[in-house]
């Protein structure tokens, strides 16, 4: 029997083409959509995660609640004894410091006059020492569009476009001026060692990057830190397993009633991240409920179609003394194959497009030229296992449930009047 | 002593039409035993298909009863009807419906496949019913491909392959010409004399008339006339 239905569905184009194409698209597009969706969503985390939050952050409680002022002022102390605790605390997470600070570039002519300014934001990390991973995480040396990345105090590398507005070339001297952690002014000349792109517009305007060792010289933050970031050892951030450590530290210090004292902050708790987070969770699921509802209703109004086609099929065969119930059964397993060869090939063609979106991405930089949101210019799909039954499931589920449905009308039929009806 | 696997009594159908109903069948009593080629005759809405369908119980009567070989068909259950059919009814139809997706060797397997046969037995006995019906070379065509009294022949094949006990064939000449009915009809009669199996034709053509033993004439209804005569052609 089962030989005997595959050969009327391969035999019969109108049978199963029609399905299979509609599956195929559904499948396909809900992958590519779904892939699409987490890929951007996942670059906007990681970006965020490399960045700026880490998948953890300790900061001073002080500093945390005003943290959008950059407040050094408020900066975590005593840093080199608390990172010792965590390296033994949380022995497979890696702590980095960075110091976020605020300021003015000045760009001298050589003659002891000002050739451009411009406001810059600041940030530091350990470059020097290449065991910090700093240079892998924030990608510089890739970003880097001139130059080179800086190997000895005084060095810099400043925003491209940031360089280009005030026209500095590698090599040149540029004068910092701000505050340290004391509220003293502080000056500085650095060499511009390179220009660095990061594809995000935010940053690309008005950064400087120079290493924390110099930043704590410049800021006068010996021993101390305005943010220590955690990353998890598969670079990959997993709410479940941040959670629990981020509960543990700030247990430790829920009786502490100092305002520096170290605070835990996990990156769904930052800049807004948890609404993405959910986002992401919702519009994948809101997608695959979407198209099954919509498939279904498709492949519903096609089951139709096809069984008032097949009503000669189907009158022949219950002369022939199958049963109704046997027919109903035989358009479900139909059903389950046009949705299996359906969803396989949809699964397939939605993983290519995927994979081609992770690989090419689309191009948004010129909508962002004057964006500071902290997102990537490229935004690509992303590869992952789930992409492979997204999909697949709700096509199939879709297939059978637009058979049931559509087969239910030939069931509840009298024999007769369905008989008749066939015109047999 | 003869057998009856056919008995009509005081059989009623009745349709819903609007707030009433309208009464095909207005109390047939009528039996048919074992290896009999009877015909219904009569004009458009006698009441002849709607027989034929109590009988190949695909309807049950509204009023009284009819036993299939033994069977009430008022008080079968789908699969039950679907069983009696599969197992000793075939049908022959005005159109030879014929599946055409398949060739005719599967669309005369079909029924066996519902019977559980084995693949060698579905071919002996398929090869067998296709050779009563003299198209046994022609066993891989698509339906498509055959002439209407070929296709026909194939409807026979397939009602027949099971070996039914009763064979019910509706109007089965009205689509082919002369030459290729009396052929048709001389292979149903052979069938008949050979394998004993009942055939009841519902029918206008007079070519059917001539090879029936028994003509059931039917008026509105009800049984006007039923009388056993002598087949004009014989095999």
């Amino acid at each position: 029997m089962i030989k005997f239905l595959l050969k009327g569905i391969l035999g019969d184009k109108n049978r199963s083409v029609l399905p299979i194409i509609i599956i195929t698209i559904g499948v396909s597009l809900t992958i590519i959509l779904s892939g699409y969706m987490r890929g951007v969503m996942g670059d906007m985390i990681d970006q965020n995660a490399r960045f700026d939050t880490g998948h953890m952050k300790i900061m001073s409680r002080a500093y945390a609640e005003n943290k959008a002022q950059l407040p050094n002022d408020l900066a975590l102390l005593g840093v080199a004894q608390l990172k010792e605790e965590l390296k033994s605390d949380y022995p497979e997470i890696k702590w980095v410091d960075r110091i976020k600070f605020g300021g003015l570039i000045d760009v001298p002519d050589g003659e002891n006059a000002s050739k451009g300014q411009g406001p810059a934001a600041g940030m530091a990390m350990d470059i020097f020492n290449p065991e910090s991973g700093e240079d892998a995480r924030m990608n510089l040396t890739s970003s880097i569009v001139k130059g080179r990345l800086p190997s000895k105090p005084r060095e810099a590398l400043v925003g491209s476009d940031f360089a280009e507005k005030l026209n500095i070339k590698i090599g040149d001297e540029v004068t910092y001026m701000g505050t340290t952690m004391n509220g003293s002014m502080t000056f500085e000349n650095f060499i511009v060692s390179g220009t660095i792109r990061f594809g995000m517009p935010a940053m690309d305007k008005g950064a400087i990057v120079i290493d924390i060792s110099d930043a704590r010289q410049l800021l006068d933050m010996e021993d101390a830190v305005g943010e220590m970031l955690g990353y998890l050892p598969g670079g990959v951030y997993d709410d479940e397993e941040v959670a629990p450590i981020v509960k543990s530290f700030n247990a430790r210090y829920a009786n502490d009633t100092d305002e520096y004292a170290p605070e835990m902050v996990a990156l769904r708790d930052q800049n807004g991240l948890s609404s993405y987070l959910d986002m992401v969770d919702y519009f994948a699921a809101l997608f695959v409920a979407i198209f099954v509802f919509a498939m279904s209703m498709v492949l519903w109004n096609t089951g139709l179609l096809g069984g008032l086609r097949r009503y000669q099929e189907f009158g022949i065969r219950l002369a022939l003394g199958e049963p109704k119930g046997h027919i109903y059964r035989t358009l479900i397993y139909e059903a389950i194959l046009i949705g299996i060869i359906g969803s396989i090939i949809g699964t397939a063609i939605g993983l290519v497009g995927v994979y081609l979106l992770q690989k090419y991405g689309i191009n948004i930089g010129d909508l962002m030229k004057d964006s500071s949101m902290m997102m990537p210019t490229v935004l690509r799909g992303k590869f992952t296992p789930e992409l492979l039954y997204i999909g697949f499931i709700p096509g199939l589920f879709a297939m059978v449930l637009g058979n049931m449905l559509s087969g239910i009308g030939i069931y509840k039929r009298s024999t007769a009047s369905l008989f008749k009806e066939l015109e047999v | 002593m003869s057998e009856n696997i056919i008995s009509l009594k005081n059989v009623v159908k009745k349709f819903p039409v609007g707030d009433g109903f309208f009464t095909a069948l207005k109390g047939i009593d009528l039996e048919f035993e074992k290896g009999e080629f009877a015909g219904l005759i009569g004009p458009s809405g006698s009441g002849k298909t709607t027989l034929l369908n109590i009988m190949g119980s695909l309807d049950a009567p509204t009023e009284g009863q009819a036993l299939v070989m033994g069977k009430d068909i008022a008080t079968l259950s789908h699969k039950q009807s679907a069983l009696l059919r599969n197992m000793h009814i075939g049908f022959v139809f005005q159109v030879y419906n014929l599946l055409p997706v398949y060739t005719v060797f599967e669309n005369v397997e079909f029924s066996l496949l519902l019977q559980n046969h084995t693949a060698a037995e579905r071919k002996k006995m398929v090869m067998d019913a296709l050779e009563w019906v003299g198209i046994e070379n022609q066993a891989d065509k698509k339906p498509a491909k055959l002439s209407g009294g070929e296709g026909q022949r194939v409807a026979i094949a397939r009602a027949m392959v099971k070996r039914p006990e009763i064979v019910l064939a509706d109007e089965p000449t009205a689509n082919l010409d002369a030459k290729n009915a009396h052929a048709i009809l001389k292979t149903m009669k052979q069938l008949n004399k050979e394998l004993g199996t009942t055939f009841v034709f519902s029918t206008h053509d007079e070519k059917v008339m001539g090879y029936l033993d028994r003509i059931i004439s039917l008026e509105d209804g009800k049984v006007v006339k039923d009388e056993v005569v002598e087949a004009q052609y014989t095999v």
